[in-house]
């Protein structure tokens, strides 16, 4: 569920990184330097590209940084990319834009000085790009974190392997009844159901005292 | 025409296989707040009214309380829709039921000084509390609104009551629209024991025993008109399994068409169809933007667990001229809804988390739109017109007073009910550990996405009005310059309310199904 809409305009068409960028790109040495891939995608991949992959995993293990008793970030980045895949196609463009600038030596070099792509840099390097992004003066910069951030905590803790190191509990699963009937009208009686309340009943009592202290923590 | 021997059906997109064209006296699209009432409402005098909800049609079977599943199935853009910006994160319900599905269930009437705004400066005479008093009595009495309990509000809404009580200030116990309520706190995701009385289990299946049709998964993508009357609604089906549009087209030639998709989806859908009232449809969009301040207590606090809210605070609604009011009440902390929400990254933002039940979230939401340099956000299309939408808000220096001074406020409650600390949610958060360091919010910056902001309620951008230069339907509801069509849901407030807007779209609705059944004739 991380996915996020950017701007309507593209990132790059809102100046990020203006157009000396787009004139340079893939000139130079800077451009050379490739993504270091850590360990290849679990599954195989619908949207992003194994390089996308790769930085959206390097983002992850930073915004993330598990700690003791943590799941395995294996899967994050692969998660978002089966978030992405039910996203609308114009917002996954934005977010494979975002993660190329990310990752770019370029774009960093005309952001920060820096000619080191994401994936190749020490985590406090890292850390030192993520902050740039997260407190730009520009407000797509801002944005394009914002993105990133939420598609990589939604990739790790959409996973109920980590209720366990949030101290949550998981839901009370008994009072789901997978095998409830469906209705739907064409005739058929309506099925009863715990709570509901039919049309011709009369005022119920209040409060719903019973059911409640029964299942009190 | 009454015909007993109709039989109401729900149909699913699994079931639809070929294009189809049906007829009917009604057609309305969204069956959230609006649709659901105005539904029920139209069969029940009788009339022959088809439904149509892009969303899918999910019951307690599948509400297994989990985030994971129910964002993608439940909430509009997989709980991600947001403004352009992603300054302001939008929670919107999408399946049948629309967001009385997920919602919190917090009922209020109107309150009386919004009717008193909405008669004065938009001319809808009409609207008196008296005239909406039978209204909204039939809505609380279906839905078994009440007040909840005292001694069963959670320990996350204990913090705002006792926090309240030891400052002197306005705190009082919500109403929910919940039957045999089990108290088990997962209302946001789907009521597994069907106690929420959300129109998935009451108006919209009392309507289908009065011979009503729904369609879910139909999205309806463009209404066709023939001179000043809307003829047809062209939906496309969905796949149920994976939520792609199937190829399948299905077209409803009705009498009368009600459009209740709720303030975006509703302007979205009278934009693509080319009815956009001289720019101002989709304008004056209000989302109560609201700020968090969470919590950390020694002990366990569980804002997972129990009725998600029950208190609130109205303190602050009216701060006099040319500010912002809010209004107070908690939310439940989720594992998914948590971890991507709290601000930070690495380990300030891990060490936050991992403290999960020992966390307590107040909210402010703002009464956005009574100042006259308001305009909240506009919903456009873009490009195409197919795809997403386009959302962009003015937040305004007066905004970010209002999140300012209510993240103090908060931060006042939660301190004096024992929090060991209060975190504000800047990417660079504010910790807050005594008074003294309430100070720190003022060298904190108030920027967008500098500051989080959310909306649950969304407003506006179809206002009703009795000026046509400044709203889109009538004081009757009908939209201007199409004999057949109206808009019957949240996006006919002229202003946002300063309360959790259901009720007041269900009293509308059960309002104004009169003139909606009226056009039929």
């Amino acid at each position: 569920m991380g996915m996020s809409s950017l701007s309507r305009r593209s990132l790059i068409k809102r100046g990020l990184v203006g157009g000396a960028v787009l004139a340079v790109g893939g000139a130079g040495f800077l451009a050379s330097r490739g993504t270091r891939r850590g360990k290849p995608p679990p599954r195989p991949l619908s949207v992003l590209s194994e390089d996308e992959h790769a930085v959206m995993q390097a983002i992850a293990a930073r915004v993330v940084l598990p700690g003791a008793g943590a799941p395995p970030l294996d899967d994050t980045a692969w998660n978002v990319d089966q978030i992405l895949t039910a996203v609308d196609p114009s917002a996954v463009k934005e977010v494979k834009q975002v993660l190329g600038l990310f990752e770019s030596a370029l774009a960093g070099f005309l952001f920060g000085g820096r000619v080191t792509p994401f994936t190749r840099m020490e985590p406090e390097e890292q850390d030192r790009v993520l902050r740039e992004w997260q407190q730009s003066r520009l407000l797509v910069r801002r944005t394009g974190f914002s993105a990133l951030k939420t598609l990589a905590l939604a990739g790790y803790y959409g996973s109920s392997a980590t209720w366990p190191y949030l101290g949550y509990p998981g839901p009370p699963i008994a009072f789901n009844d997978p095998g409830a009937p469906v209705w739907k009208g064409g005739g058929q009686p309506r099925p009863d159901s715990p709570g509901v309340f039919k049309e011709e009943e009369a005022e119920g009592t209040f409060p719903d005292a019973d059911i409640a202290e029964k299942h009190a923590p | 025409m009454s015909d007993g021997a109709r039989v109401g059906r729900v149909f699913t997109g699994d079931e639809l296989t070929r294009d189809s064209e049906v007829q009917a006296e009604v057609c309305i699209v969204g069956s959230g707040s609006g649709g659901g009432v105005l539904a029920h409402e139209l069969a029940a005098r009788g009339l022959d009214v088809v439904l149509l909800e892009e969303g899918g049609y999910h019951t307690r079977r599948e509400f297994k309380m989990d985030e994971a599943w129910s964002y993608p199935n439940l909430y509009q853009e997989m709980a991600n829709r947001g403004t352009d910006d992603l300054a302001i994160k939008i929670f919107q319900g999408r399946s049948v039921g629309g967001g009385t599905t997920i919602n919190w269930t917090t009922c209020f009437r109107t309150p009386p000084r919004i009717t008193q705004v909405w008669r004065e400066k938009h001319g809808l005479q009409a609207l008196t509390d008296e005239a909406l008093r039978p209204h909204f009595e039939a809505v609380e009495h279906r839905l078994h609104i009440h007040q909840w309990p005292l001694e069963q509000i959670n320990a996350n809404n204990k913090v705002l009551w006792d926090g309240c009580e030891k400052l002197g200030l306005h705190h009082k116990l919500i109403r929910r629209n919940v039957h045999k309520c089990a108290n088990l706190g997962y209302c946001g995701v789907g009521c597994p024991v069907d106690a929420k009385q959300s129109m998935l289990v009451t108006y919209i299946p009392d309507a289908v025993e009065k011979g009503l049709r729904v369609y879910a998964n139909a999205s309806a993508r463009r209404l066709e008109l023939s001179g000043s009357r809307v003829s047809a609604v062209h939906a496309e089906i969905r796949d149920p399994a994976t939520d792609k549009p199937k190829g399948v087209k299905l077209v409803v030639r009705a009498k009368v068409v009600a459009v209740c998709g709720g303030a975006i989806n509703s302007p979205a859908l009278l934009l693509r169809s080319g009815l956009d009232q001289g720019g101002r449809v989709g304008r004056r969009t209000f989302l109560h933007p609201t700020v968090v301040s969470v919590a950390m207590f020694d002990e366990e606090i569980a804002a997972y667990s129990g009725a998600p809210q029950s208190v609130y605070s109205h303190q602050w609604i009216q701060r006099g001229p040319g500010k912002i009011g809010w209004f107070t009440e908690t939310a439940p902390i989720h594992p998914v809804l948590a971890t991507v929400s709290f601000a930070g990254f690495g380990a300030d933002h891990r060490d936050l988390v991992q403290k999960l039940p020992h966390l307590n979230a107040l909210v402010s939401s703002q009464n956005d739109g009574m100042l006259p340099d308001e305009t909240g956000a506009t919903v456009k299309l873009r490009g195409g017109g197919d795809g997403r939408l386009s959302i962009s808000y003015d937040l305004r220096p007066e905004h970010f007073e209002a999140a300012r001074a209510s993240q103090e406020a908060m931060a006042r409650i939660q301190l004096a009910a024992g929090a060991r600390k209060v975190i504000t949610l800047h990417e660079s958060p504010v910790v807050i550990e005594s008074e003294k360091d309430l100070a720190k919010l003022d060298s904190a910056r108030w920027e967008r996405l500098r500051i989080r902001f959310f909306s649950a309620h969304q407003m506006g951008g179809c206002p009703m009005g009795a000026d046509p230069e400044r709203s889109v339907v009538t004081p009757e509801l009908r939209f201007r310059g199409v004999d057949n069509l109206f808009v019957v849901d949240g996006s006919i407030f002229p202003t946002s309310l300063g309360v959790n807007p259901q009720q007041t779209i269900f009293g509308l609705a059960h309002w104004g199904a009169q003139f909606v059944a009226a056009a039929v004739a």
